[in-house]
């Protein structure tokens, strides 16, 4: 889309204004967005990556050709789909072309595997979903008071043997 | 609203002005914003809205961005408050901010939550503990998106990973003035970091202002890019010393800083650029002790008196001349 002011340059700037009470849309490119005053914001806080990734995906596209029928069951995205856009549609997206993903998330970043921290409910919900273990504290409390110490510590077991295994 | 995260001072302040750190998080069960209908996304924010207001220590604000007027939108781009991509389409998005204005939480952004911690000169520890306990916080109450293998899961694949962009803005009116920016940019990039103008690009940049900020974000931990940032952060800031020296050598920029404060004092129109590239002046005068003014005044103006802002700061739009008049004005009074 082209500028509306100069009608020349590529349109980079979106908006919705209100002119006399009625919403107008408003496509400017950033020299003409600068110099009608809304210039001064753009270009610090995005992160503004997206180009160079749809870059790198259209060129390992090419080389990875033949199963673009695949389709992620979330979102429905195909590979191609997420390669002509550079956006990735969900979560999901990641498990269904994780494969074709990898290559070019190493030539952003060199590396592969995630070394930074990992959610504190995530191996609660993810690992150990049906077990609740404050359903067994509180169980083991019931055992405790009813003084059946053989059930007691077996569910102390039982606990333990869950912690242990989510950390 | 009470005193502002900017009117803070500290360590490097000379140099480093300010610094942020942003997480980006998406909850499991829903595909990301571009996915999304409006209704799911209007449910994608009451979701995260009643996580965070079960944040004791933080007293969000929560704003729907199609209520509110198209300058205090953009003022709150020019504060870098929200991205310009987020200012751009308001249907389905809110903003989380605290009074202070230090901690902001885009909704349904690219992402589901996209947010940032600011703090006033160098202080990326703090920040980033800040960042970790709202993170923390927040996933006890949320399923993020992730996976063992590649991180936090998010839609722009070059913030996967821990999905965090560390970063500071750092006063460079010595390097820019003995042209060594080109360079400087060129190095960084080697090193997985990025700089680039904070207000405008390159070496165009306004004011001087450049934002240094991590852009690897998979195979590193949070703690390591920091110190890699932090290390590189005060290296730059040790460069631009000695270019200060160096410039300041000639009284012909002594002279430049002078002049720069004579206009601001008298002018009776200015516009944002004008603004900007004499308060970088002001700004290193100060900082020399060649002027007497708080440097957190300065920021404050680089600011506050940004053409949106200033709009918002009468509550009506003002067209150009408005602006630059006003704007003028302000500076003259806060000068003294
Ligand atoms: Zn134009
Ligand atoms: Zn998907």
């Amino acid at each position: 889309m082209l500028c509306q002011n100069c009608q020349k340059n590529e349109a980079k700037m979106h908006m919705k204004r209100i002119i006399n009470g009625s919403a107008t849309e408003v496509h400017l490119c950033s020299d003409c967005a600068r110099s009608l005053g809304y210039g001064d914001s753009f270009g610090s806080f995005g992160l503004g990556f997206s180009d160079l990734f749809s870059d790198l995906l259209g060129r390992s596209e090419k080389t990875l050709s033949g199963s673009s029928t695949l389709r992620c069951s979330l979102c429905g995205k195909s590979f191609s789909d997420i390669a002509e856009s550079g956006r990735v549609g969900c979560a999901e997206c990641y498990v269904t072309f994780y494969d074709k993903l990898l290559p070019t998330l190493r030539k952003i970043h060199g590396k592969t595997t995630h070394q930074g921290k990992i959610p504190e409910n995530f191996s609660e919900t993810v690992q150990a979903p049906q077990i609740d273990v404050n359903d067994l504290k509180e169980q083991l409390k019931l055992a405790v008071e009813r003084e059946d110490f053989e059930l007691a510590a077996q569910l102390r077991d039982e606990i333990n043997a869950l912690l242990g295994g989510a950390k | 609203m009470g005193a502002k995260w900017y009117l803070g001072t500290g360590a490097q302040n000379d140099v480093i002005i300010s610094t942020s750190v942003h997480l980006v998080r998406n909850l499991r069960e829903f595909p990301f914003p571009q996915m999304l209908s409006l209704q799911d996304k209007l449910k994608v924010n009451s979701i995260i809205k009643d996580a965070a207001s079960s944040l004791g220590d933080y007293n969000f604000n929560y704003l729907e961005m199609k209520m509110l007027s198209q300058y205090e939108v953009v003022s709150l781009a020019e504060r870098h408050l929200i991205s310009p991509e987020f200012a751009s389409s308001r249907d389905g998005r809110a903003l989380l901010i605290t009074d202070d204005e230090a901690v902001s939480v885009m909704l349904n952004e690219e992402d589901h939550i996209r947010f940032q911690v600011m703090y006033a000169a160098f202080s990326l520890d703090e920040a980033y503990k800040t960042a970790n306990e709202i993170d923390n916080a927040l996933s006890q109450k949320l399923n993020f998106a992730f996976d063992e293998r590649i991180g936090y899961l998010t839609q722009d694949p070059t913030i996967i990973g821990t999905g965090m962009k560390a970063s500071v803005v750092l006063h460079l009116p010595g390097l820019a003035s003995l042209m060594q920016i080109p360079k400087l940019i060129s190095t960084v990039q080697k090193l997985g970091l990025t700089l680039r103008g904070s207000y405008g690009e390159g070496a165009a940049a306004k004011g001087d202002l450049f934002r240094l900020s991590n852009s690897i974000t998979l195979g590193i931990s949070e703690k390591a890019a920091i110190e890699n940032l932090k290390s590189i952060a005060l290296q730059i800031a040790a460069q631009e010393r000695s270019a200060r020296e160096e410039i300041l050598k000639s009284n012909a920029t002594e002279d430049k800083i002078f002049r720069a404060y004579g206009t601001l004092k008298y002018a009776r129109l200015i516009d944002t650029d004008e603004l900007m590239e004499l308060m970088s002046l002001v700004r290193l005068g100060a900082v020399k002790g060649l002027i007497n003014i708080d440097t957190a005044k300065i920021e404050g103006m680089m600011i506050n008196m940004q053409p949106a802002t200033i709009s918002l700061s009468v509550d009506r739009p003002l067209d150009r001349n408005g602006r630059d008049m006003l704007r003028a004005k302000r500076v003259r009074e806060l000068l003294g």
